[in-house]
């Protein structure tokens, strides 16, 4: 996320100067708490507002799951998990804010993005998995639970990027997912990402 | 109270709208008629009927068959002889594709069965009929480490209980699934949740906790059994978790401890009872004679890293005997001090008389470690016995981790992992499903990370090397392996044995097979299409006996998911 931040940037400028509503689904499904409504302008920016991302590296978060996308607010503000863009927007966020956040987004349906990814991706993938044990917490078809982000059909350079910042050291808020990928090849990662975005 | 015809509550819509109205479906006076045994209109479960399951060839009442866990069912209407004729005699598929590891509960004709993410249905046992279904309103804070698990309900008197992942306990009217009341047992987001079917006994639920892997604090507590009150809690980790700074494994091989440095930083951090883990995930022993519970408390956190838990870490990877009335503590024994590869202590304790190496005959306590060995302890003051030969292969034991990753054997699913044993008491037989998983233990130091994942390091399988399984017959009086037949894929599930010379359990790959109780071979199979990683179970209505099991496949694991319970009885 870090290496994706000069492009992030004025992409985000522009795009909160053109100030846009809020989220497409937000308008046809029920309408957000008024507490988040200008909140959700500034996501829509980055995540889209049809909850398809605008940004490159930035995730889908249009139907993930509650809790874990609330505790990444909590990491972003605290400094567990460190990004430029996020961390400021989460340093002003309140907790209750952060709930209505995650509880409104994770409401909304997952979009429509796949990738296609070979038959030596998903071989390879798949002898990753089973030596990471990669289901124990991201369940049978990767669609997380609760505390564990769904990775199905996940933006894929988000994917690459982040098994890449955990191997890496640089996102260090789930010690757990560090020591999976830490013998990661590149190839490796790029493999998985293309599997998981294709799922 | 409203009624709904049976055959209405198939679509989901029904289902829905049933659930809407604040009730679910209840069978006809007339229905049940047909559904009764032989303990004719004794409709809830009476204390007398739980002390007496043992002997009860018609009801399923424990999540183990009875108080002393043995899995062993006293019907042997299906034996050696006949099982070849055994066939499916209804299957019923639940709206739940995923992980299944739910022991059916029978109570005079009505199955009680639960899925992952806690739906439960109640059904006609003979015919697979559903009576109701709950589905439990999930909080979006739940906790597993292993997948959505449910083992199943505790049936007593008008209700059935059940804990869930987000952290609670639910009493449910047996009747029509209405919810009676619901308490919360700990707080989800710090780790806390419930997989395992609760233990009734004497107007309490006893209930444990999952999140060794999160660094809670474990305990047991118990409920009142009609308003949820809560009676006593037994933490797990004591105030002080030292222990004896033991250099050995119960088994006597050296753990490679650097006692000296412990200490130095037990005295610079303090005693670190607070996150040390230890939950109880498995139902507890229950013995009425000396008002006493045994249960076996799981691993310490963070898994793989020792250096912030200095200490023998009381009472984690121990077995452990508490009052039933108080929760007082009344004995202990650790299997592994200072544990460091999460071959901790799961599979649920059994009580049988046991003989000692001096021929005297004593109540004794089973159990199944991750090891791969049984141990066998004295119930009065959990003292060892003896250990069984190791089930599966050892090697490097014990290595330390290190940051590469070093090889160890038994993987850490085990050995057994938290799969039930039975027992055969006449033959002083121990069944038990083993795994085969080779993996590297990997340490990496992090701080707690207040109630999200905290290994410490890593498992990983090791994937060009061969898995495999095994059921595995052991003398616990000896120790010694009777029989051992191999299996395709590494197991995980339980086993029920019963007065029919039989051996039940399942396979990854779909196969539920039965074994010839003194031979181990294999006398019949069926090929379910998904994994049958749940334990099998057994009851009688109307002189016929069915065997029961679900297949659901397994997420810790990865097999194959379904969702599918199989009632099997003999061909006319």
């Amino acid at each position: 996320m870090r290496a994706a931040a000069p492009l992030i940037m004025p992409v985000l400028a522009a795009v909160l100067a053109l100030s846009v509503g809020p989220p497409a689904n937000a308008q046809q499904a029920t309408p957000p708490p008024p507490e988040i409504a200008e909140n959700l302008q500034l996501c829509a920016s980055c995540h889209g507002a049809d909850g398809k991302p605008v940004v490159e590296k930035v995730p889908i978060i249009s139907g993930q799951h509650m809790f874990y996308l609330f505790t990444q607010l909590k990491d972003y503000r605290a400094g567990r998990r460190a990004n430029d863009i996020m961390a400021p927007i989460a340093a002003e966020l309140s907790d209750d804010q952060m709930k209505a956040l995650a509880t409104y987004f994770a409401a909304q349906p997952w979009p429509n993005y796949s990738e296609v990814a070979s038959p030596e991706d998903t071989e390879r993938a798949h002898s990753l998995a089973v030596e990471g044990q990669c289901t124990q917490c991201h369940l049978g078809g990767m669609l997380g639970d609760s505390r564990n982000p769904r990775l199905n059909h996940q933006k894929v350079d988000y994917l690459a990027q982040t098994m890449s910042d955990f191997r890496n050291g640089v996102r260090k808020n789930a010690a757990a997912m560090a020591a999976i990928v830490k013998g990661f090849s590149d190839a490796d990662i790029a493999a998985m990402s293309r599997y998981l975005a294709g799922l | 109270m409203t009624y709904w015809s049976k055959k209405r509550v198939g679509g989901a819509a029904a289902c829905v709208f049933a659930m809407l109205a604040g009730t679910i479906s209840a069978a006809s006076a007339q229905e049940r008629q047909k559904t009764q045994t032989l303990y004719g209109s004794m409709r809830s479960v009476t204390q007398d009927m739980m002390n007496r399951a043992g002997s009860d060839g018609n009801n399923f009442l424990h999540t183990n068959a009875n108080y002393d866990q043995t899995r062993y069912f006293p019907n042997r209407q299906i034996n050696t002889d006949n099982v070849k004729y055994l066939r499916p005699a209804w299957i019923f598929q639940t709206e739940v594709v995923e992980t299944m590891e739910t022991t059916p509960i029978v109570v005079n004709g009505i199955m009680y069965v639960t899925t992952a993410f806690n739906h439960v249905y109640a059904l006609d046992a003979r015919t697979g009929e559903q009576i109701w279904h709950y589905k439990h309103p999930m909080g979006p804070i739940t906790t597993f480490c292993c997948g959505p698990n449910n083992r199943g309900v505790a049936a007593y008197g008008d209700k059935v209980y059940m804990g869930t992942l987000d952290g609670q306990l639910v009493a449910l009217n047996a009747q029509n699934g209405s919810v009676v009341w619901k308490k919360d047992v700990a707080d989800a987001a710090l780790g806390y949740s419930e997989t395992m079917a609760p233990t009734a006994v004497d107007g309490k639920i006893l209930i444990g906790t999952n999140g060794g892997e999160y660094g809670i604090r474990g305990f047991v507590k118990a409920f009142d059994a009609q308003t949820g009150d809560l009676l006593w809690t037994f933490n797990t980790i004591p105030e002080k978790t030292a222990g004896v700074w033991a250099t050995h494994d119960a088994t006597g091989r050296d753990l490679h401890r650097d006692i000296e440095a412990e200490k130095a930083a037990f005295e610079k951090m303090g005693d670190p009872y607070k996150t040390l883990g230890g939950g109880v995930w498995q139902n507890p022993a229950v013995d009425l004679e000396t008002r006493r519970i045994y249960f076996v408390v799981g691993n310490p956190s963070p898994d793989l890293d020792g250096s912030l838990r200095p200490g023998d870490n009381l009472y984690t990877d121990s077995l452990v005997s508490v009052n039933l009335d108080t929760g007082e503590y009344a004995c202990h024994f650790q299997y592994i001090p200072h544990d460091l590869w999460d071959l901790d202590a799961v599979s649920p304790p059994i009580i049988t008389q046991v003989k000692t190496d001096t021929g005297e005959t004593v109540k004794g306590i089973l159990h199944a470690g991750k090891t791969g060995h049984i141990y066998v302890n004295k119930a009065d003051d959990c003292s060892l016995v003896r250990f069984s030969e190791a089930m599966v292969p050892q090697e490097n034991m014990w290595v330390l981790p290190t940051a590469q990753g070093a090889r160890m054997l038994p993987g850490a699913n085990g050995g057994v992992e938290w799969s039930p044993m039975a027992i055969d008491a006449d033959h002083s037989l121990a069944y038990a499903i083993n795994l085969h998983q080779p993996m590297t233990y990997q340490v990496e130091s992090t701080p707690y990370p207040e109630g999200k994942l905290w290994l410490g390091g890593a498992f990983k399988v090791i994937p060009t090397e061969e898995q495999w399984g095994n059921v595995t017959a052991v003398d616990y009086n000896t120790g010694k392996i009777r029989w051992q037949v191999k299996t395709q894929e590494p197991m995980i599930g339980g086993v029920l044995a019963t007065a029919g010379g039989l051996v039940f359990t399942g396979e990854g790959n779909g196969l539920f097979k039965a074994y010839d109780a003194e031979t181990g071979a294999v006398l019949w199979s069926f090929r379910a299409g998904a994994g049958v990683n749940a334990p099998p179970a057994s009851y009688t209505i109307d002189g016929e006996q069915y065997i029961v099991v679900a297949a659901g496949g397994n997420t810790q694991l990865d097999y194959k998911r379904g969702n599918d319970i199989i009632a099997f009885k003999l061909a006319r």
